[in-house]
């Protein structure tokens, strides 16, 4: 699923990356490679994530390129 | 012997200068704190020629007392460059730019708390084949959070050495500056494999990078590398173009594999995370428990907060716009008190003459009118400096984030527009972090709209003058106050919504940013930034203002009128004069007579220069009390006439005048600033077109409007 879709709270592990070769090298410099956990903090419009210890805010538009499965029971 | 073998020239020469240092890493990684911990106040701001992007330059003194340069590159996540900050770094590193040095040696800041991420950015640096020193920073934040780092390890694996760092505490910069002074610093050892399909390519380019463009090999190898993974496309103005022999091995490799479908791009990337991968893994333990809900986290609850955030992004404002009209009114009013003492100082100790009149009325009352916004600028500046320090500026644009992506912007654009407010150059010198162009220029086009503080002086006058004959009740004048913030800020939010739909549509914008955790702010870098900003602007007064000044003095006093005219007639006279009478007919259906035609005309300098123009042009007596200037200048202009009779000044006019200001591009520093920043006369002159249009035009509906209403 995308990560727009991720429940707030939960945790999902990085699947693929859509869009752009250019968006995705983009992402993955920020850190969100493939198998990259994270959990996303808050948000509807504008996401706020915790990945590799840092947070990152980003917009819908950006979310929904990232495919995020759901690791169940993580916090 | 293949290229590649050769030794790099800038270890086999010797050195013959002081050595330059590059300060490379990822945004938010402490590189700004470890710059000033290491040069203090030996620190040069200017801008790259052609780009508005700062050259931050200082001197640090190795162990043994020797000078070394440190050039603080801006921050970026990888050479491929997006933005033109990212495009200066990556062509300084590559000896691209004729206007720096091509560093000796790279000082790489990585924050140690997300080491996998930032080791991408290293990776593409140790290919450059120059001396390397790996500054493990934010030590303290990485043990916080329950991390092991294996130092030893990480040196062994790249064969240069890797400083653990705390810059913020000062911890470990001995041991840096012991590195930076050694005289044999090794090149990396590490080694990773160009994808087989792709080594040709990588070879052949290296070579005519090497024979055309002049590289040195290692160089050449990295600028390869770079041009093949296709994120070269960002170019900045000052920066050598390709060699067109180069530009044609490219072009050729690329059909190439566009034809036999290999993704070069993809490969390439691809295998650099492979040895980016192999080379963590180890290198760090992650405690059993890191700890959950640490402060920065707890802040973020409330500072992000759906309701919680608005109310504190809205209190912040609130205390920097009362900041700003409160406690900066003290410190000006020294300055207007010992501005204005100058001025009677200089009228009493020279004889009359056009002479002392350039001085007084031209440079003194030109260069005091600006520099009394200093204080507004320094407290600007330091909230700014502040919420950035404190890690608090991503949050606001976090919050923005929404509405401004109601008019097609992210929130990026926001803090641009709030510097805005201060002053439209800082504010469009912060749109470079703007990865979009369309929405940079968006954010450009629309930041003048923001009332700046020159607006301020301006409003201050012609706001009691609307009820010339009673005592304004002060909410009134907050209120008309906040109505012209409120026209500008509405505008700007229209406009830039009216170019993203036509002029400059674009996809909606995508926004990723990183939140730097929370930190207590240094005062020592924030007094710093705040110095900084501060000469750069009197540096401008000092220049650019005083020149305009006695620009416009010259026009107001010359040709002269007959011998015994009086002071109104001389300025009728005068080529300021007749330039108002000139457009007399095009403001005429807005309210507004040749004599304020001057001020218009005057203030396009910079706005704050209206008052002083009005000052000369309806003669007001100096006194050197800037409360009864101000009080009679407003009672000279209350008492100005039409030819027939009717009052000028009427409260319709003066709301008129101050919507005008709201809209119109009254200002050269920022036609300037906008000309650098875009690269050509197109935008400036558009923004001037339209800004004024929409000034104009929003002034015709009011005044035509109220006239007909009976005002």
């Amino acid at each position: 699923m995308p990560l727009t879709d991720l429940p707030v709270g939960a945790t999902g592990r990085v699947c693929a990356l859509e869009g752009g070769a250019d968006f995705c090298q983009r992402l993955r410099e920020m850190g969100f490679c493939e198998s990259a956990v994270i959990e996303k903090i808050s948000g509807q419009h504008t996401l706020l994530c915790q990945l590799c210890g840092t947070r990152v805010a980003l917009n819908d538009r950006a979310a929904r390129h990232i495919v995020v499965e759901l690791i169940p029971g993580g916090t | 012997m293949p290229p590649h073998f050769q030794p790099a020239a800038a270890n086999a020469a010797p050195p013959r200068r002081q050595p330059v240092f590059a300060l490379v890493g990822n945004p938010n990684c402490g590189k700004s704190t470890l710059f000033n911990a290491l040069t203090g106040l030996k620190q040069k701001v200017a801008n790259y020629p052609g780009v508005t992007v700062e050259k931050k330059t200082g001197i640090a003194y190795s162990q043994h007392g020797q000078p070394m340069t440190v050039i603080d590159l801006p921050g970026t996540y990888s050479l491929a460059a997006r933005s033109p900050d990212e495009a200066v770094t990556r062509d300084v590193l590559l000896g691209r730019r004729a206007d720096t040095p091509v560093p000796d040696r790279i000082l790489c800041v990585v924050d140690a708390t997300n080491l996998e991420r930032n080791l991408y950015l290293v990776h593409q640096i140790l290919d450059l084949g120059r001396p390397v020193i790996i500054v493990l920073n934010m030590m303290d934040l990485a043990a916080q959070a329950g991390l092991r780092l294996r130092v030893g390890r990480l040196e062994q694996e790249l064969g240069v050495p890797v400083i653990p760092c705390e810059a913020i505490h000062g911890k470990g910069l001995v041991e840096l500056r012991l590195a930076m002074s050694r005289p044999d610093l090794p090149l990396s050892r590490h080694a990773w494999d160009v994808p087989t399909a792709i080594a040709p390519a990588v070879s052949e380019l290296q070579a005519s990078l090497t024979a055309h463009d002049g590289k040195p090999p290692l160089v050449a190898r990295a600028e390869a590398l770079l041009l093949l993974t296709d994120s070269d496309e960002m170019r900045v103005a000052g920066s050598a173009p390709l060699h067109a022999r180069t530009a044609e091995i490219l072009s050729h490799w690329k059909k190439r594999w566009a034809a036999d479908g290999t993704d070069w791009a993809g490969t390439l990337v691809g295998s650099r995370y492979d040895a980016i991968a192999r080379l963590c893994s180890g290198l760090a333990e992650r405690g059993a428990t890191p700890v959950r809900a640490s402060a920065s986290d707890r802040i973020d609850a409330v500072v992000t907060h759906p309701v919680w955030g608005w109310l504190t992004l809205g209190a912040i404002t609130a205390a920097l716009f009362l900041s700003i009209f409160t406690l900066a009114q003290y410190p000006m009013d020294w300055i207007d008190h010992a501005m204005s003492a100058l001025g009677s100082w200089v009228t009493t100790a020279m004889p009359p003459g056009d002479l002392r009149d350039l001085i007084t009325d031209g440079a003194i009352a030109g260069v005091g009118g600006v520099v009394i916004f200093l204080p507004q600028i320094l407290i600007l500046f330091f909230f700014i400096g502040l919420l950035e320090d404190t890690g608090y500026m991503a949050r606001a644009a976090f919050i923005m984030d929404r509405l401004m992506s109601r008019v097609g912007l992210n929130g990026k654009s926001f803090i641009p527009l709030l510097s805005s407010y201060a002053c439209a150059i800082p504010g469009i010198m912060a749109t470079r972090t703007i990865e979009d162009p369309k929405d940079r220029l968006v954010t450009i086009l629309v930041a003048p709209f923001m009332s700046c503080s020159a607006r301020l002086p301006v409003y201050l006058l012609l706001i009691p003058a609307l009820l010339p004959n009673a005592v304004m009740p002060i909410p009134t004048k907050v209120a008309l106050m906040v109505l012209m913030y409120a026209l500008g800020t509405g505008g700007a939010f229209f406009f830039a919504w009216l170019f993203k739909r036509t002029l400059l549509k674009g996809e909606p914008p995508v926004m990723i940013m990183e939140l730097p955790p929370y930190r207590r702010p240094r005062l020592k870098d924030v007094a710093l930034h705040m110095a900084q900003r501060a000469g750069l602007f009197l540096k401008r007064a000092g220049t650019v203002i005083l020149g305009l000044s006695v620009i416009l003095w010259f026009l107001t006093a010359y040709p002269k009128a007959h011998d015994g005219a009086s002071p109104q007639e001389q300025r009728a006279q005068s080529f300021a004069g007749r330039a108002g009478h000139a457009l007399e007919p095009v403001i005429k259906p807005l309210g507004f007579d040749w004599q304020i035609g001057i001020g218009l005309i005057g203030s396009f300098a910079a706005r704050e220069l209206f008052n002083s123009t009005m000052g000369v042009v309806f003669a007001v007596e100096q006194t050197g009390n800037d409360d009864t200037d101000r009080d009679s200048l407003r009672t000279s202009i209350t008492k100005a006439r039409w030819p027939d009779g009717r009052p000028l000044f009427t409260p319709l006019v003066c709301l008129n005048l101050m919507i005008f200001y709201v809209f119109a591009l009254q200002c050269m520093s920022t036609i300037a600033v906008v000309k650098r920043e875009t690269n050509s006369w197109r935008w400036p002159l558009f923004q001037l077109a339209y800004q004024t249009g929409t000034a104009w035009l929003v002034c015709f509906i009011v005044y035509q409007t109220g006239r007909a209403l009976g005002f």
